[in-house]
């Protein structure tokens, strides 16, 4: 029996290494693992190991990498699959898995949540359906409550987190405005404050899909279904005198700030059809993607779209990111999330395709830091984490039972996510190295 | 014992006693007879030596005495038995005969000429027989005299006729110079008996009436007829159980009398016949008889059999109507031979292969070796195939059926593939879940973002198509009919049908000025007097729930449909005349009734999307009107359906589709006809609405079967090409309760929403 299961599962010779701080590291030894072992198996071994140096570890799951490309067969077949040879001894990279350790309380809302974004490692800025906005400190603790708005929220944005004072955000609606929100994020958290907006963005004509802000601070710029994008200043009184001063709320003696209204400095027009989502990464460039079936890279210093991928579906989302910040991630109207890569010549077909997901996609985000993951969240509810290195989603979080609208990574290695359940949701604890 | 047998016996006993040699008597007679006897033998075996093989016959007792001593001894035997049949057949007649046989039998020997001699004896017995019996001679002169009877001249004078005729006449017939024959006096009853009385063979005279006279019969004619009377031959000689006289002769003539054929001198040639002739020749020099040129005779010698001529030859086909050639076999090749070349034999892995096969797919024949015919075994399925032939000759239709050979992929289509028709929708990833009841209407708005539902639980909602949530609730005491997004992008304003009530609802869905014409025209508060022509028909009113307008009409409300420009709303109820449909007009809240009259009671109404024309259906037909010209229908559209319950417009106008509630969906195409260019029966059960998409190159149908299809129909700018129409997905996922009850497309992206009775609405995207 021994004889004919030695026969069965060869025997390899392995040398873990990794680029994790001290705790995770093994010995560099070659050691001699069966040829049949899947990802779990390797884990365990490695947990394993790392035990018997310090027994009061933990076991931790581990992700492996076998020439930059993660294992997710058996290690026999994977070897086969790549044409590696068995012969010599093998280096096997592993890092942390990804995937969700934790799973915060979810923070419920009075209507769906919209919109969620984790730019700001301080605080968690949501849009909800009930037209308010939220800032939550940790889950579960409101600390702010943005109104002013008549319709539902559709997309929020931190425009300068910079200071340490005062925050500023921009929340986007469906009644076709934009506004502008300051608040000092570290006040106490007793009650959540309610915060109204100084500036009121007017301009659009038909719901407010997208709003992103420039790095700076110094402006946003917003999609909508009148299929155009504007570009707003966000400073508080301009220069040139457009806002419109002093304007008392009706009906409400508790704030008397001083709302303004901005008017749009630039439209930008091309696109057919309802512009859905928008992003600023770089100075002078936007990315938008629209329910025309096309992907536009913008030049703000000419109002010129400079880059026109064609799709072939209604496009929901868009994030550019990964590696060197180029890649285009984009998911709409079918179950695929598509991967562009603008910097190849003559071609417009996507370099990656994600199909596991079973509905829509409403939301897809790269990692601020890494260069291959990036998650995206559908309306089949699921928020599925994926890595260039493999067609595979790293992990499947299941934790709303709606359509997820929004998802977002927060402060790297949590993501928060908001859907039709009406909660937001966080799952804490991705290692991403 | 009759004379023939006894000679046909006699003649055969003369050829056995010959056959079997004259051994036979050795037994009767003594020994010292038997050498001369034994000598006589050998004489006769050299005789017929000498002679050679005159006949079969002798050469057999050639033979015979040719052979060994046993089967001698069997001759012996056999004759023993011969002469004791003989001896018991003879016991009844007289002994001389057998005494004679014998006689003959010797005289035979002596006479050295077995048969020539026995030939003559025999006819001299057959004469001295036929001498003997007198009997019939008597019966040839009773023949002769019937005969002579037959010849006597008739002296009736009457001919063949009934004597009634003359019942009543004096006279009989006519004398050759055609004078009446007067009848004789006829002697009164008295007078006969007295005559009976002196003459005693007066008994035996009978009146002959044809010849009027009278006769006495003579002895023998009252003998003849006594033996009549008691059912006997007339002739009392007449023996009716003679014996059978067999007059032919049974022995060969070796010589015919003379076989010499009918000589030439005989020969009397007909004249007609040379005249015939001559007139013929002459015809033929004159050159008015064609001669047909003789046929070139075919080649004499040996035809040559052409074994691999086609079976079916134009003769063969012409002899029998229904000759029903036999199928052609493909020629045997070198792999049918019992012992083929390697090349031709399957190797192991192909011979697993056939095993996988099917059976029918199996090769018939797996060629093998075999090293000599000898080693060939009976072949496997030989009865199997011969039963199978026995069953096929007995199920063998006996009628020929006219089959025409049509490949049937040839009848389908050329149809593009479906990949190349994209986008259509085909798999659904969103639903509208809220309403409680069937939805009966949906409409989306100009845009796209919004979609109207209406269902039966008498609520209309808003969604947002984008992520299926429900923005507005409005509800109403009745079940909804219809619901109508306004075409304006600028007015969202929806039009709702309920029962006897059409509502307009303001959406809030506009831009602050928008909202601000909107409630202007809804709260402007002074409803204008209505016309009177139309006063009995709808009644304006300010609708208090909602801030909207009501506007009530005398019957329920079927169908409803916008103008393009967002000013007129069409509302059909089932009423006929002019009333049926109704113009409403927004703006100005009025309502007028079409400037002309409608035959039949209409379903729906539809405005041309370019054109101030409108599409009227009634329950068979689609009726075209100007709206500007009051009078008859430009157009009429034969359906050739049995109830329209649906219709939609191609974006050009000139393309019309009609869904009816036999599930039949038409395609008329106006430039080219008035009768439908396609009709395409998909559904099962009725079609309760069709849409055709504003931008892309799709139609869609639903039905009550809780299916919706989807179509590729393009129509050319080309005038000489007609639409193209290429059946796509059949969308299905309501649940089969109630059926799919509207369906529309999304203005700007191919996808298709679906309103189904399970209250649900689908969105299908590409």
């Amino acid at each position: 029996m021994d004889v004919d299961g030695e026969d069965v599962s060869r025997r390899l010779h392995v040398k873990f290494v990794t680029k994790l701080d001290s705790p995770f590291k093994v010995p560099v030894n070659s050691v001699a693992i069966p040829s049949n072992v899947t990802r779990l198996g390797l884990s365990s071994i490695v947990n394993s190991i790392i035990q018997s140096d310090n027994p009061e570890w933990k076991t931790e799951p581990f992700d492996f990498l076998i020439d930059g490309e993660l294992i997710r067969m058996s290690l026999e077949e994977f070897l086969l699959a790549k044409g590696i040879s068995a012969e010599r001894t093998l280096e096997i990279e592993y890092i942390r898995a990804v995937t969700p350790r934790k799973e915060e309380e979810p923070s419920l809302h009075d209507d769906w949540v919209s919109a969620v974004n984790g730019s700001s490692p301080r605080f968690i800025l949501t849009g909800c359906y009930d037209g308010l906005g939220r800032v939550w400190s940790s889950a579960g603790s409101c600390s702010h409550i943005l109104e002013g708005h008549s319709g539902a929220i559709s997309s929020v944005a931190v425009v300068n987190s910079k200071d340490a004072e005062t925050v500023t955000v921009a929340t986007a609606s469906k009644d076709r405005t934009l506004r502008l929100f300051k608040f000092d994020a570290d006040e106490s958290v007793d009650s959540s404050t309610r915060v109204t907006a100084y500036k009121i963005l007017r301009g659009h004509k038909a719901s407010v899909q997208s709003v992103s802000a420039q790095k700076s601070g110094d402006m946003v710029c917003s999609s909508s279904w009148d299929c155009t994008i504007n570009l707003w200043n966000t400073n508080q009184s301009t220069s040139e005198g457009e806002s419109v001063p002093l304007k008392k709320r009706k009906g409400n003696n508790q704030a008397d700030e001083s709302q303004s209204e901005g008017e749009a400095v630039t439209t930008l027009v091309g696109h057919t059809q309802c512009v859905s989502s928008v992003v600023w990464p770089e100075h002078d460039v936007i990315y938008s993607a629209s329910w025309d079936h096309s992907v536009r890279r913008w030049d703000v210093e000419t109002g010129k779209d400079s880059l026109n991928l064609f799709c072939g579906k209604a496009l929901n989302t868009i994030d550019v990111g990964g590696e060197g910040s180029a890649l285009i991630a984009a998911g709409g109207s079918d179950p695929i999330l598509r991967v562009w890569d603008p910097r190849k010549p003559g071609t417009s077909a996507p370099v990656f395709q994600f199909s596991s997901h079973s509905s829509w996609i409403s939301a897809c985000k790269w990692h601020r830091s890494s260069w291959y993951h990036l998650l995206s969240a559908s309306y089949d509810g699921k928020i599925m984490l994926w890595d260039l290195r493999t067609a595979w989603p790293l992990s499947i979080i299941e934790t709303h039972n709606d359509k997820v609208l929004s998802a977002d990574w927060w402060k790297g290695e949590n993501v928060i996510s908001g859907g039709a359940d009406s909660n937001l949701r966080i799952s804490s604890g991705i290692a991403i190295s | 014992m009759t004379k023939k047998s006894k000679g046909g016996k006699e003649d055969k006993k003369a050829i056995e006693t010959k056959s079997k040699s004259v051994s036979g008597k050795s037994q009767k007679q003594k020994k010292p007879v038997e050498k001369e006897v034994e000598k006589e033998v050998k004489e006769e075996e050299e005789l017929i030596q000498e002679s050679g093989t005159d006949s079969d016959y002798d050469g057999d007792s050639l033979s015979g005495s040719l052979n060994s001593d046993d089967f001698n001894s069997d001759i012996f035997e056999s004759e023993d038995d011969v002469t004791q049949g003989g001896t018991e057949e003879e016991d009844g007649g007289d002994g001389e005969s057998s005494q004679d046989e014998l006689l003959v039998h010797e005289g035979s020997i002596d006479n050295e000429d077995g048969d020539d001699g026995s030939e003559q004896i025999d006819s001299d017995n057959n004469e001295e027989e036929d001498g003997s019996d007198e009997g019939s001679d008597r019966d040839e002169a009773v023949e002769e005299s019937d005969s002579s009877e037959d010849e006597v001249a008739p002296r009736n004078t009457v001919g063949d006729v009934p004597l009634k005729w003359y019942e009543d006449e004096k006279h009989i017939g006519y004398d050759i110079t055609g004078k009446k024959i007067t009848k004789k006096e006829r002697q009164d009853k008295l007078d006969s008996f007295l005559a009976s009385m002196d003459d005693s063979k007066n008994w035996r005279k009978i009146i002959d009436d044809y010849n009027d006279e009278e006769v006495e019969l003579t002895k023998e004619e009252s003998k003849m007829v006594r033996r009549l009377l008691k059912g006997k031959a007339p002739h009392a000689d007449f023996d009716p159980y003679a014996d059978y006289v067999d007059w032919f002769k049974w022995t060969d003539a070796i010589h015919p009398l003379s076989s010499a054929p009918e000589p030439k001198r005989r020969f009397i040639p007909s004249i007609w016949e040379a005249k015939k002739v001559v007139k013929l020749v002459r015809g033929i020099r004159m050159g008015l008889i064609k001669v047909a040129k003789p046929e070139e005779e075919p080649e004499e010698g040996p035809v040559p059999y052409l074994l691999w001529e086609p079976a079916s030859t134009s003769d063969q086909k012409n002899k029998n109507l229904t000759y029903i050639p036999p199928p052609k076999l493909k020629l045997p090749g070198h792999e049918e031979s019992y012992n083929p070349s390697l090349e031709y034999i399957p190797t192991e892995e192909e011979k697993a292969s056939y095993e996988l096969m099917f059976e029918e797919d199996r090769p018939k024949l797996i060629p093998t070796r075999f090293t000599s015919l000898r080693s060939i075994p009976a072949y496997g399925n030989a009865l199997k195939e011969s039963f199978e032939r026995c069953l096929d000759l007995y199920l063998c239709p006996r009628i020929r059926k006219k089959r025409i050979n049509i490949d049937p992929e040839s009848l389908k289509p050329k149809l593009p593939s479906r990949k190349d028709l994209r986008p259509y929708p085909n798999s659904c990833y969103l639903e509208y879940k809220g309403h409680t009841g069937a939805v009966t209407s949906i409409s989306t708005d100009s845009s796209g973002q919004w979609i109207a539902s209406g269902s039966t639980d008498g609520s209309v909602r808003i969604w947002e198509v984008e992520t299926g949530r429900c923005l507005k609730v409005w509800q109403f005491d009745e079940a909804i009919k219809f619901v109508a997004w306004n075409p304006l992008s600028s007015l969202p304003v929806l039009a709702i049908a309920m029962g006897r009530d059409l509502f307009f609802l303001n959406t809030e869905l506009g831009n602050d000025e928008e909202q601000e014409v909107i409630k202007e025209m809804f709260h402007s508060g002074n409803i204008p007097e209505p016309e009177a022509s139309v006063a009995a028909i709808v009644t304006w009113l300010q609708d208090e729930l909602y801030g909207g307008i009501k506007i009530r009409h005398f019957k329920n409300i079927s169908s409803i449909d916008w103008h393009r420009k967002g000013d007129y709303l069409s509302t059909v109820m089932a009423s006929g005349e002019t009333r049926g449909v109704v113009l409403h007009q927004l703006s100005k809240k009025k309502t007028q009734r079409l400037p002309f009259k409608i035959r039949g009671l209409p379903v729906c109404t539809l405005f041309h999307p370019s054109l101030s024309y409108i599409f009227v259906a009634t329950r068979k037909d689609v009726r075209v009107y100007n709206l500007l010209k009051t009078g008859l229908a430009t157009k009429k559209l034969e359906t050739g359906m049995r109830e329209i319950s649906s219709m939609a417009i191609h974006p050009g106008g000139d393309n019309l589709i009609v869904g009816s509630k036999e599930g039949k969906m038409c395609w008329f195409d106006m430039d080219l006809s008035s009768k439908p260019y396609k009709t395409l029966k998909n559904h099962p059960k009725d079609i309760t609405n069709v849409a055709v998409h504003r931008s892309y190159p799709l139609f869609a149908s639903c039905s009550e079967d809780s299916t919706a299809y989807v179509f590729h129909g393009k129509v050319y700018n080309d005038l000489n090409q007609n639409p193209l129409i290429v059946p796509l997905e059949i969308l299905r996922g309501h649940s089969i309760k109630g059926g799919v009850l509207d369906c529309k497309f999304h203005p700007r992206q191919p996808w298709l929403f679906t309103a189904g009775a399970d209250s649900i609405i689908k969105l299908y995207c590409h």
